[in-house]
């Protein structure tokens, strides 16, 4: 999965916020604000096609946490890029 | 064709209507160099009309101003749907959800603040200077009361409204101010320029104090905020 590519993200005061340009922006009128490790992910998908468990590697690769702690970061991630149908 | 100057930007406007340049008459710039032009489609006139009663020319307008918003970003200038009054040289925002009250908030200042003025009722511009202030400038574009004037002042703060049974206000928090900041600005475009306004966004939370105001359409509501929000 990855990033559909008409959103950008940008950092705004202590928190990053995505929001939709072109296309998506007709049926998202909203944004979606992450923190630190979520902007990380989000980074890592509008890069290339990424499964859960390399975005996972990726954040331990990145920051000590424990491996569950990273799952469920990124699961709470996808969960809100999923609801608000962010990606492909 | 008219060439009119807002927020200190010299704009073409390539009008077919003549209800534009009545609109924008405080607002001629002398001279003919001009910052971007802009130019609305037929087709984007009859898509702003639908099947509402509104004339074409009123229409052009209204798609005018959206143009003319997302091109100001590049010049650190952007729009806060907002009501701005002036009180002693400072401005004060207040933004609100439709129909909660901004324009009769507006109006218990001009009633008990001496020497309040609207600047703007509804689509005020910000700019954001080199030292990281901001400063409120009117537009012909004031919304349903007309309330505005060709001027600018420093802004002093923004502040949020909300209806409430007593007159209370507060400070914001950052994570507040963001949520309610998004149903404010004006966020669609191109690329560029929504992370522009993102840039400008992440400024504007730095450059002014802001508030939640419960309020009720009492006189001591606009004494409540004022005492609050006034600079010095």
């Amino acid at each position: 999965m990855r990033i559909k590519s008409d959103f950008t993200i940008q950092k705004v005061g202590g928190a990053y916020v995505a929001v939709p340009v072109g296309e998506s922006s007709r049926h998202f009128h909203g944004m979606v604000r992450l923190n630190e490790s979520g902007a990380f992910v989000w980074g890592l998908m509008a890069e290339k096609d990424c499964s859960e468990e390399e975005l996972v590697d990726a954040i331990l690769a990145r920051y000590e946490v424990e491996r569950e702690v990273a799952a469920a970061d990124v699961s709470r991630v996808l969960a809100v890029l999923r609801e608000h149908q962010i990606l492909v | 064709m008219l060439i009119i100057e807002l927020a200190g930007v010299r704009i073409r406007i390539e009008n077919k209507y003549p209800f534009v340049e009545q609109q924008c008459r405080d607002y001629l710039a002398e001279g003919e160099d001009f910052s971007f032009s802009v130019a609305v489609s037929d087709e984007e006139i009859a898509l702003e009309k639908g099947d509402g009663a509104f004339s074409e020319g009123y229409c052009e307008s209204i798609c005018v101003y959206r143009h003319i918003c997302e091109e100001l970003p590049r010049y650190r200038v952007f729009l806060m749907h907002s009501s701005i009054l002036e009180v002693d040289g400072y401005a004060y925002a207040f933004a609100a959800k439709s129909g909660v009250g901004k324009s009769t908030h507006t109006a218990l200042w001009l009633k008990n603040i001496p020497n309040a003025r609207v600047l703007n009722g509804d689509k005020p511009l910000l700019r954001l200077e080199e030292d990281g202030s901001l400063t409120a400038f009117g537009t012909p574009w004031n919304g349903k009361e007309n309330w505005g004037e060709n001027r600018s002042a420093p802004l002093a703060a923004i502040c949020f409204l909300e209806r409430g049974e007593v007159n209370e206000i507060r400070s914001a928090a950052e994570d507040e101010v963001l949520s309610r900041l998004v149903h404010q600005l004006y966020l669609r475009g191109d690329r560029d320029s929504v992370i522009l306004r993102l840039q400008l966004l992440d400024a504007m939370l730095r450059a002014v104090p802001f508030y939640v105001l419960h309020c009720n359409i009492s006189d001591e509501a606009a004494l409540v905020a004022y005492r609050a929000m006034k600079k010095n």
